[in-house]
């Protein structure tokens, strides 16, 4: 077909400006920012002073940064494994043929549609309160004892309870649409030669789900980096130890939160090329493990 | 010249002429409109003081909050008789998570509120002097001279006005004293001990206690065996597990938790604990005033208050209660300062004043204001020279949010000694 | 899967057991939560905190909706998300689209540029652009509405850009080369014979974007300086922290419900066309 450069051009213009606007200037003015000395961001240009690698330094030292990596990795990493067995084994589940399927599938990804603000408040103020919640009264009816289930020790495990729930469902979708996607005739084949399920979801499903899996990891490696409003409805008053991530570390840093002394929005930028280094990281090294096989769905 | 004058004639006729159209309008639509309304729009033809200016206050009360509601109506009291509109931004709590930002940036702001800490520190950069206009109206007559005085300490000049003024100490259910049969609120902490033991065994959970309010609680007891200069000097440097007070302080916390003193579930997740004084379960909580008002609007009924200093201890070093206030500034980008400044007098006296103090449950910030609730708070108020801070200068530390939550783990009884605690926060400090 | 269902086959279906106990487990859970809040939307804060919310016993509160409605500017914050959505949904078809189609049919110089960088675009945290586009917006002035609604538009472009792409790539170009022998403008074909063409791809990621607009909570908090232009979720926040401050807990979970109830009802009917649109998203990432 003829080009026609002019066409071409004012059609893929706005995607381009788009792209440089809203994506190249800020990620380039936000890594330069980083090697910067910038109290506020709102301060022009000319009053930056080269920081070289202090801002790099400044946050590594820093207490609050530390315990914010440590829980992303913890969010990333335990949470990470659960979602994504917990996601797996719902979408095998959904896909063996059960009745209802679709009602289930609505069911299951439907958390994923509210507003996380609500879905939090219902957590916190139903579901893990102390005297009446729906947890304490499980325990209860077993005999237990009522568990503090927003106290130090356990808190970041509820709110990493509460954001498994409502992240199972959307993985569990991009598995359901991968192992559809697998030829039915290689289970039938593995059926005659006498396998039963367990050896075909290890031997079939999983090899084949590679590249599902891969994806699956990169969108969960971004949920943990920028993982900041469960945070901030688990700790209302002020940012806590405990719950503490690296976004609401950089929010409370550039933006000021309270009890926060000195802004610093050049240790903001770094903790936002952390996060992004970060983020490659794992996208190379998961590459790396799960070689893309010759598939495609 | 003649030209002006004529067209400054013209126009306030049309004007005035428009505002009799408006009041027949008004009075045809509700015939029984109150004679004041028009005779406030009546004025309005003979210009009113701030005709024309627009004011933009961000609050830290959320809408339908009562504070929010007596502020709101002092604004439109305030715009009836003035002429100036107010516009209130209710951002609630998280105010002070915002203010900084919209400060730099220039956001159009005139009036704000929060911590008046916050205000002589972060934001005194924006602020306006406040002292010639407050001179003016004889401020200092009826405001308190401590939170006056720190103001001027922090920022150099008077640049917040006082809204709320809180003192801090331990807050009670007087009915669930009574039942108990204690009279005598106590005074040091061996008494305090017998109150508790006294209502445990009565059936009542001594002392309610939210997460957020651990590091309050624990300071207070801090500071009777320390004083504010030593904790400052500890939390800089380190060094509490040297310090034998200190290790006393967190063992009788420990041997406070142990002994079952704490309510079911504390420290819970804010507010749970502390509604528990409300329903009778809990007898007392260590907290500021405002905690009192919380507590009825959570509860839907006034509960019957009282209040003590918190308990001295044996050797007490320093014995003061917690004093602070939420405060209102002036930016200094204001345009119409005095505008701004009047109508921060709406709010902190007269009939808003009376009316925070009544439905809000607050301490007058005008000390000619009648007072509600804690009867005598005023007098306590105006006496105190040193009032005890808010965690010192411990939340200024790098290490603060690690320091807050081992005070939470320190009332969970995750220490087994006074000592292990004070070698844990060492490893947070210096 | 629906053939599977003909009859109903014991064996199978107990064989399956354990699966089925699983998903009604979860399910289960979701709905217990939800029944909850309904009903302690319909009771007296005391009611809540002292663990009796199914007594109703001092009759239903529906008094909680109606404070939960009044004392906030509910209605406001739906209209807000209700014009980010729309108008970045059309703003961003108007972009991607037409960006879509061009990176789909010709080759030319920074098209795999473009495309590449319309992928990564899509995996860079918020938090690293967020900086610079908050002191430029205080430096050119903007702020407001508009400011939040170019910022939503921008946001999605690259998602829905590589999503239209794949579907232009989809479509036979016999379509096109008859328009252009019958003497119709390349652009003129595309807007009415391609665009029509890949209308049910459109409806998907509209449908999608819309949900993303309506639920973005990071970019509105920082940007947004007035209740005037707050959306909704930034708006429950308020409502949920004014409540819990004045102790009306059963207005605070009716706010919860207010707010929840029209995606739900939206769900309802559009949740097949939002599972799509969700797994394609993923899977083409």
């Amino acid at each position: 077909m003829k080009k026609n450069k002019t066409m071409i051009f004012l059609f893929i213009l706005p995607t381009v400006l788009c792209l440089l606007f809203m994506y190249v200037y800020p990620i380039v003015r936000t890594v330069i920012m980083s090697f910067f000395k910038v109290e506020s961001l709102t301060a022009s240009t000319s009053t930056w002073s080269f920081y070289g690698l202090q801002n790099y330094f400044k946050i590594l030292r820093n207490a609050g940064f530390i315990s914010s990596m440590k829980n992303m990795v913890m969010i990333w990493l335990v949470g990470g494994i659960i979602t994504m067995c917990l996601s797996m084994l719902m979408a095998v589940i959904l896909t063996s043929g059960i009745r209802g399927a679709k009602f289930f599938k609505a069911a299951i990804y439907m958390p994923n549609i509210i507003s996380a603000v609500a879905l939090a408040t219902m957590w916190i103020q139903y579901v893990f309160n102390y005297d009446y919640g729906l947890l304490n009264q499980i325990v209860k009816a077993f005999g237990g004892e009522n568990v503090r289930w927003l106290g130090t020790d356990l808190i970041f495990w509820a709110m990493m309870i509460a954001f498994i729930f409502g992240s199972v469902g959307y993985y569990m979708l991009i598995f359901i649409s991968g192992i559809e996607g697998i030829p039915q005739d290689l289970y039938e084949a593995a059926t005659i030669d006498g396998a039963n399920i367990l050896d075909r979801f290890f031997q079939i499903t999983l090899p084949l789900l590679k590249g599902v899996i891969r994806t699956c990891v990169t969108f969960w490696s971004i949920n943990a980096t920028t993982f900041f409003l469960w945070t901030k409805m688990f700790s209302p008053i002020n940012t806590e130890t405990a719950t503490i991530v690296p976004v609401v570390y950089l929010y409370d840093t550039v933006f000021g939160g309270k009890g926060v002394v000195e802004r610093d929005a050049g240790a903001g930028a770094a903790v936002g090329v952390v996060l992004t280094l970060i983020i490659i990281a794992v996208y190379v090294i998961t590459n790396l493990i799960l070689k893309d096989s010759d598939l495609e769905y | 010249m003649k030209k002006i004058v004529a067209l400054l004639m013209a126009s306030a006729m049309a004007a005035s002429l428009a505002a009799c159209g408006g009041s027949a309008q008004s009075s045809e639509a509700t015939s029984t409109a109150p004679a004041e309304s028009t005779a406030a729009e009546s004025t309005a033809t003979d210009g009113k003081k701030y005709e024309g200016v627009e004011l933009t206050m961000w609050s830290m009360w959320s809408a339908g909050e009562v504070q929010a509601n007596a502020i709101q109506a002092a604004a439109d009291a305030f715009e009836a008789e003035t002429g100036a509109h107010v516009n209130i931004e209710w951002k609630g709590r998280d105010v002070n998570t915002l203010i900084s930002a919209a400060l730099e940036s220039g956001e159009k702001l005139d009036i704000f509120e929060d911590d008046y800490n916050r205000i002589g520190h972060a934001y005194a950069p924006y602020t306006y002097d406040l002292t010639e206009m407050a001179d003016a109206v004889g401020y200092d007559d009826f405001s308190y001279a401590c939170f006056n005085d720190q103001s001027k300490e922090w920022a150099g000049y008077l640049n917040s006005i006082v809204e709320q003024p809180q003192i801090g100490g331990i807050f009670y259910n007087k009915d669930v004293f009574d039942a108990c049969g204690i009279t005598d609120a106590p005074k040091t902490w061996d008494e305090f001990l017998t109150v508790c033991q006294t209502l445990k065994d009565n059936g009542y959970e001594p002392l309610a206690l939210d997460g957020a309010y651990a590091n309050f609680n624990f300071y207070n007891h801090l500071v009777r065996h320390l004083g504010e200069d030593t904790i400052a000097e500890l939390g800089k440097n380190g060094g509490w597990a040297d310090n034998e007070a200190a290790v006393t302080a967190a063992q009788e916390i420990i041997d406070f938790v142990n002994a079952g003193y704490l309510a079911e579930g504390a420290p819970d997740a804010y507010p749970a604990s502390q509604t528990k004084v409300g329903l009778g379960t809990a007898a007392m909580v260590a907290c500021a005033n405002y905690v009192t008002s919380e507590v009825d609007a959570a509860v839907g009924e006034p509960v019957n208050w009282g209040f003590f200093n918190y308990p001295e201890v044996e050797g007490n070093v320093d014995a003061s209660a917690y004093a602070g206030a939420n405060s209102l500034a002036i930016s200094s980008s204001c345009e119409n300062p005095q505008a701004a400044f009047d109508f921060i007098m709406t709010i902190v006296t007269g009939t808003c004043g009376q009316e925070l103090v009544d439905k809000g449950g607050q301490i007058p910030a005008d000390t000619r204001l009648k007072e509600s609730v804690l009867a005598g708070s005023v007098e306590t108020l105006k006496n105190t020279t040193t009032p005890m801070s808010w965690c010192g200068s411990l939340n200024t530390l790098d290490g603060w949010s690690s320091i807050k939550s081992s005070m939470i783990e320190l009332f969970e009884g995750k220490y087994a000694t006074g000592a292990d605690y004070c070698a844990y926060l060492d490893t947070l400090c210096g | 899967m629906g053939k599977y269902h003909d009859r109903i086959n014991w064996k199978k279906e107990l064989r399956l057991l354990p699966g089925y106990i699983i998903v009604c487990a979860w399910v289960a859970l979701t709905a217990a939560i939800l029944f909850w809040i309904v009903c302690a939307s319909l009771s007296s804060t005391k009611e809540i905190l002292t663990g009796r919310v199914m007594d109703f016993s001092n009759g239903l509160k529906w008094d909680n909706y109606v404070t939960a409605w009044n004392t906030q500017n509910v209605s406001l914050y739906f209209f807000n998300s209700l014009v980010y959505a729309i108008v970045s949904c059309v703003g961003v078809l108007l972009i991607s689209a037409p960006g879509a189609y061009v990176l789909s049919r010709w080759k030319f110089v920074g098209g795999k540029a473009i495309r590449i960088g319309l992928v990564i675009a899509m995996s860079v945290p918020t938090i690293m652009i967020i900086m610079p586009l908050y002191s430029l917006a205080v430096q050119w002035g903007i702020k407001g509405r508009v400011l939040l609604v170019v910022l939503y538009i921008m946001l999605r472009v690259p998602y829905t850009t590589v999503y239209l792409l794949d579907f232009f790539s989809s479509l036979s170009r016999s379509y096109e080369e008859a328009a252009y022998i019958d003497g119709c403008s390349h652009s003129r074909t595309f807007w009415q014979i391609m665009l029509p063409l890949v209308q049910p791809a459109i409806i998907t990621v509209t449908i999608f974007n819309f949900m993303s607009v309506w639920n973005e909570f990071f970019m509105a908090l920082i940007f947004t300086t007035s209740d005037s232009m707050t959306p909704v979720g930034v708006g429950l926040l308020q409502i949920v922290n004014a409540m819990k401050y004045s102790g009306q807990y059963g207005a605070m979970f009716a706010a919860v419900i207010i707010v929840f109830l029209p995606t739900f009802l939206l769900y309802l009917f559009l949740s097949e066309k939002i599972i799509v649109g969700a797994t394609s998203g993923g899977v083409k990432g």
